[in-house]
């Protein structure tokens, strides 16, 4: 699984811990990383992903159906659970202000596997002061 | 105008090698099956 997910394309590091089920990836300096790409990644080397969580720096947007979301890349925009960490978010759509979130992506539900054509969602867990 | 031309030229140039501030930092995931 290290091997397969060192092989995805922007990926610097792959760390993991067998004891603790955790996985750690490291994206290269100034390179782009896709989750959704990592997350099938993962399945197809053969285990299950029950939670993942990435910390990423962007803008805060308001999507086309009007959410909040996190510009991560210039064309890749992640739309924001609400929660009350995301309401405190809300000020700041539009600005050219950048913020550094750390929140959950992904959490398995049942035995599905997760679709390619669901959008991922973040959970904002934690957002980081500069 | 030539100058303006150059000054135009250098500063888009400064803006697009500017390197991509927005990014993903670190992703962490939780696996079950691992052996």
């Amino acid at each position: 699984m290290k091997q397969h997910l060192g092989r995805q394309s922007g990926v610097q590091n792959v760390d993991v811990s067998l004891r603790d089920g955790k996985v750690e990836v490291t994206p290269k300096e100034d390179e782009q990383i896709d989750p959704a790409q990592l997350l099938k990644a993962t399945y197809d080397s053969g285990v299950t992903v029950a939670e993942l969580d990435m910390t990423a720096r962007g803008k805060i947007v308001k999507d086309a159906s009007g959410e909040l979301a996190l510009q991560a890349a210039p064309d890749r925009a992640y739309a924001l659970v609400p929660n009350e960490l995301s309401k405190s978010l809300q000020s700041l759509a539009g600005s050219p202000a950048e913020v550094t979130l750390r929140g959950q992506l992904y959490k398995k539900s049942g035995k599905k596997k997760p679709s390619p054509s669901t959008p991922l969602k973040l959970v904002v867990l934690e957002v980081e002061k500069e | 105008m030539r100058k303006q031309t150059f000054a135009l030229v250098l500063l888009l140039g400064c803006v697009f090698a500017a390197p991509v501030a927005a990014q993903i930092k670190h992703i962490e995931m939780r696996v079950e099956g691992m052996t």
